[in-house]
């Protein structure tokens, strides 16, 4: 009887074809998908491109629109500053990175420009408010998100800018780099909820603080970090500390 | 507590630092002093012109119902500068030539430059052009006191004799011995010179 494939010399030429063919037709297959993934990516990028240029005004104008769009930006792990190009391919087509980069411009502007009156050490709300002051009404919105991310672009340059939760929902922006430590954290926090003002005494009875350790604290703050002014005709403690950049400024 | 401008019953308007409450000690930290410094030295000039004051004195930080009670003190707040504060800041005005202190050898009683000598003497020589006091001759007096006011009108006379010296070092003025003492001569000299 004869079996098919045989066992003759003809079998392994039969064999070898068959293997060919099916490399053939493998790598045909894994051309196929590699090109329907290319034309999805291809799809997929248009339809970015498409979105991004429709609503580009108001990525750039709503900050809540901005938000969702960040938000879905980081979902699917695209970054809109990032990209081969210098500026990134998104910052291209959404002129986001400019942006971002202008925002952090005003950022420093206000920073430096304020520093001499709060020692490098200014409260996010009231940078918010001086930040979009210097935009004037044309610029549109700015909430703290913004001001966080381009805080982050300042990062390569080396400046040293900050951000640090104070607590209880408020957070600072430090441009001088200094180190703040844990007390001068609590510090600052509660001299927030005092209107900028605190006192050795005020330490003591809310933190429990002893006297060495307040004093220092303040001391340091006052002599050797710059951030706060000494008060030494205080009503109730004979002398106080205030942080300006825990007062709330009008201009 | 919100730290906002404040406009005075003269009508000055109060920068907000000035409610702050530490801004009358004087700092420990010598860049933040340098820094109230600035400010003080700013309020008081610009106060000075406001007003058209001239003098400052370390006891006007003392004294209540005087010519600098708006600046020097704050009730809204309670808090006041207190003299060896201010004398502090009237030193460091002196050594940036914003004031100088008259008479000299003191430090207690000051004259303020809220215009330099050099334009003291520029208006000087303009206010003679403009009334066509050229070539005539002018008692001191008659500067400082004159029947139409003038910007000139009560300017000491310490910066009165710095500013006629410059405009004759410029070949605009002469000093004339007159019978009551000095009387001075504007002489028409370009004021490129």
């Amino acid at each position: 009887m004869r079996r098919l494939g045989g066992v003759g010399i003809a079998a392994f030429d039969r064999q070898q074809l068959s293997q060919r063919s099916f490399a053939e037709l493998s790598s045909e297959l894994s051309q196929a998908q590699v090109d329907a993934l290319h034309a999805q990516l291809d799809q997929f990028r248009n339809a970015l491109v498409r979105f991004a240029s429709t609503h580009r005004d108001s990525i750039r104008r709503d900050p809540t629109f901005r938000h969702a769009f960040q938000q879905m930006c980081a979902q699917i792990g695209v970054d809109p500053l990032a990209g081969p190009r210098k500026g990134g391919w998104w910052a291209e087509i959404l002129n986001l990175g400019d942006w971002q980069y202008e925002l952090g411009v005003q950022v420093v502007d206000v920073c430096v420009s304020t520093r001499e009156r709060n020692g490098g050490l200014i409260a996010m709300d009231e940078l918010v408010r001086l930040v979009s002051k210097l935009r004037g009404l044309a610029g549109g919105i700015v909430t703290e998100e913004d001001v966080i991310r381009s805080i982050k672009t300042l990062k390569p340059l080396g400046a040293g800018y900050e951000v640090i939760d104070v607590g209880g929902g408020k957070r600072m922006v430090r441009s001088i780099p200094k180190q703040l430590d844990e007390d001068q954290a609590v510090v600052l926090a509660i001299a927030h909820q005092a209107g900028g003002r605190v006192s050795v005494e005020l330490l003591q009875s809310r933190r429990g603080w002893s006297l060495e350790r307040a004093t220092t604290a303040l001391e340091n703050m006052l002599l050797r970090d710059g951030i706060c002014w000494l008060d030494d005709q205080d009503e109730t403690n004979g002398i106080a500390y205030w942080i300006p950049s825990a007062m709330h400024w009008d201009e | 507590m919100s730290l906002s401008p404040h406009t005075t019953p003269s009508g000055f308007r109060l920068p907000s630092i000035h409610a702050a409450p530490p801004f009358f000690t004087q700092q420990p930290n010598p860049a933040t002093q340098a820094v109230a410094t600035e400010q003080w030295s700013r309020l008081i000039l610009s106060y000075a012109k406001h007003r058209n004051l001239f003098t400052i004195k370390v006891e006007d930080a003392q004294t209540t119902g005087g010519d600098w009670d708006e600046i020097l003190r704050n009730d809204r707040i309670n808090r006041k500068l207190n003299t060896s504060y201010l004398a502090y800041i009237l030193e460091q005005m002196e050594r940036s030539c914003r004031l100088a202190f008259d008479p000299p050898k003191q430090s207690i009683s000051a004259v303020l430059y809220w215009r330099t000598p050099e334009e003291w003497a520029e208006v000087l020589h303009e206010w003679a052009t403009s009334t066509g006091q050229l070539n005539t001759i002018l008692t001191f007096y008659e500067i400082i006191e004159p029947p139409v006011p003038s910007p000139l009108s009560g300017v000491p006379m310490s910066i009165l004799r710095r500013a006629i010296n410059l405009l004759i070092k410029s070949n605009r003025a002469q000093l004339i011995a007159v019978a009551d003492g000095e009387g001075v001569r504007f002489l028409n000299g370009s004021t490129s010179k």
